[in-house]
């Protein structure tokens, strides 16, 4: 073999060594996630507890300044309600808040006590001062934990024997955590330990596969279902599903996409034809509906495998059509008045 | 087999080491060949393409879109699996190097020093092929590789590196059956290479797109049946192949690609051994 050989199998070599080697440790070690990317979802992400069973984001900003919100400013809180309370809490959630995370770490008994459950993160300019006041006024404490500020609420009048404590932290000049006492702890313990939902493979999975999208949810269905206390009726009658993700991206119109993954092949096959039988009798009933035509024409259900997905996109123009026929509808029920 | 320089009977070497010498010998002939110009631009279309994409991508632009709705990353690396590798490069690559193995040294009149050596016959097909699948491997993997990592973000590489190592094998294994049927086309017929285009992109694509049983007998069949991704809708051709697409299980696909590989480099080592090649002057 020639130097000129030797040297061609060398480089080939080493491109396919150095890629699977790349590969190998991104699969097993779970270490590109964070090393590699920084796209890998948001930063408030680290706060999430690792066994939290549901992830959900949204990007407030985006949504706040899409054409799709301008639609529904009429029916929004007055002005002077919204003056009222960013008064007392120095808050205005369409200028101040960036964005929302919230969790669910399923538990025992979550059937009775949602809010234990639940941990709300959000990206914000606040103002500590005014909102420690606001709170010690309605008869909160303030607390350390790790260094973060705590403002906690025990509901003494309840008779509720494990009554949900509720707790508001500063985690972060711009970030803060809403939840029970135990879920903003758990939340720095798992930003300060590094074992937070980042180190879950199989959730970051699934969020990184969301592209272009400014809201979205992932979750174990499973873990969910088995916590909620649902009847076992509804339980048995509920399709075998693992893994779900809801994506969307909001602006002039909505399009996003549902995944979900089912235990086995067959489970996947039978929710795909229940979905196309569905997406076949809306197609028949939107049949000269001019806006709820191109509505169901946007709906493409796909998936192979274990998998199921249901793409839909609406554009302005279907809006402004479904806008249309509601303003047609009131003018109608006006005039028969 | 007697020593020119001493007179003595020189042992003939054993089929492993005789195999072993050609595979040294060819590998750098074919490395360096002009057929290997070819297939570095045959290769190096799809890293092109991918190159092309992510400057696409770069410009928050959408490459490709199916019913609406952006494909992105590795739905586009399935794409070029399945239209580039598969239904071209593979088989191309198969049919001009596979048929070369014995048909270049017929032509060039080189055969009669091989078979001169004191090495089985046999031995110098099994050689040229290992040389063949080493070259088509060495150029084919690491821009199936260059195409991953340039079409797929490294936040998606946990979810889908072992669909890769799934397609990287399928590509050596197409290259390797492809290579096996074609290597006893080269050594069997006079006029390989057409034979070979023939097949490859006359009957395998006519007759996968017709019902019935004639499919069993193309290695597209079963290779496509252990594709990981969803067959991509691309024209008529592919729609009434979708249609009448029979998956056969992965047993059965397995065992009639590795049939398929060990019976044609059988008989084409048999031909090579029994055949007399007769050099035109």
């Amino acid at each position: 073999m020639s130097n000129k050989t030797r040297y061609f199998v060398a480089i080939s070599g080493a491109i396919l060594a150095i890629g699977l080697g790349t590969g190998l440790v991104a699969s097993y070690m779970g270490l590109p996630v964070s090393v590699f990317s920084s796209a890998a979802g948001p930063e408030e992400l680290q706060y999430v507890p690792a066994d939290a069973a549901v992830v959900a984001y949204a990007n407030v900003r985006d949504v706040m300044n899409s054409e799709l919100r301008k639609r529904f400013q009429a029916v929004e809180p007055s002005t002077e309600q919204k003056n009222e309370f960013e008064e007392k809490t120095g808050l205005n959630f369409e200028e101040h808040v960036d964005s929302v995370v919230a969790a669910v770490m399923p538990k025992d008994g979550m059937a009775n006590h949602p809010a234990g459950a639940f941990l709300i993160l959000a990206r914000t300019q606040y103002n500590a001062e005014k909102l420690q006041n606001l709170a010690i006024e309605h008869g909160a404490e303030v607390t350390e934990y790790q260094g973060k500020t705590l403002i906690t609420h025990q509901d003494k009048d309840t008779n509720d024997p494990t009554p949900d404590h509720m707790a508001f932290g500063f985690v972060e000049a711009d970030l803060v955590a809403f939840g029970t006492i135990d879920s903003v702890k758990a939340a720095i313990d798992a930003r300060a330990s590094n074992r937070n939902i980042v180190s879950n493979n199989e959730m970051m999975k699934l969020v990184n596969e969301i592209n272009n999208a400014n809201a979205w949810a992932v979750g174990r269905f499973d873990a969910i279902a088995d916590k909620a206390g649902l009847p076992t009726e509804v339980r048995n009658a509920m399709p075998s599903i693992s893994w779900f993700s809801a994506a969307g991206h909001i602006n002039g119109g909505v399009s996003g996409t549902f995944k979900a993954e089912a235990k086995d092949e067959a489970t996947a096959k039978n929710l795909r034809d229940v979905m196309a039988g569905f997406l076949a009798m809306a197609k028949m009933q939107a049949q000269n509906k001019p806006g709820m035509q191109q509505l169901a024409d946007s709906l493409v259900i796909s998936g192979e495998g274990n998998s199921v997905a249901l793409a839909f996109d609406i554009p302005a123009e279907v809006l402004d059509v479904l806008e249309g026929l509601a303003k047609s509808r009131q003018q109608g029920q006006l005039q028969r008045q | 087999m007697i020593d020119q320089a001493n007179g003595r009977t020189r042992p003939q070497m054993s089929y492993f080491a005789a195999s072993r010498r050609v595979f040294d010998l060819s590998l750098g002939e074919m490395l360096w060949s002009r057929r290997t110009i070819f297939m570095a631009l045959v290769v190096a279309g799809p890293v092109l393409l991918a190159l092309i994409v992510k400057g696409v991508e770069l410009f928050g632009m959408s490459a490709l879109r199916v019913n609406g709705q952006r494909v992105a990353g590795f739905g586009i690396f399935g794409v070029m699996i399945w239209m580039l590798f598969l239904r071209f490069i593979i088989p191309v690559l198969g049919v001009f190097y596979g048929t070369a193995l014995m048909a270049d040294e017929v032509e060039d009149k080189t055969i009669t020093y091989l078979f001169t050596r004191p090495i089985p016959r046999g031995a110098v097909l099994v050689g040229k092929y290992l040389a063949y699948l080493a070259c088509t491997l060495l150029v084919v993997l690491p821009s199936v590789m260059i195409v991953y990592f340039l079409l797929v973000p490294f936040a998606q590489l946990p979810a889908t590196f072992g669909n890769l190592l799934i397609d990287m094998g399928l590509i050596a294994l197409g290259l390797a059956v492809y290579g096996g049927v074609f290597a006893f086309v080269g050594a069997f017929f006079k006029r390989p290479l057409v034979i070979g285009l023939v097949f490859a992109f006359g009957w395998e694509q006519v007759v996968l797109a017709l019902p019935g049983y004639l499919k069993q007998f193309t290695i597209a069949y079963y290779l496509q049946a252990l594709v990981p991704h969803a067959m991509p809708s691309d024209g008529v051709a592919s729609l009434l192949q979708g249609m009448f697409r029979e998956t056969p299980p992965l047993a059965v696909s397995m065992f009639w690609l590795f049939t398929y590989l060990a019976g044609f480099l059988y008989l084409a080592t048999r031909v090579v051994e029994r055949k007399e090649y007769v050099l035109e002057q």
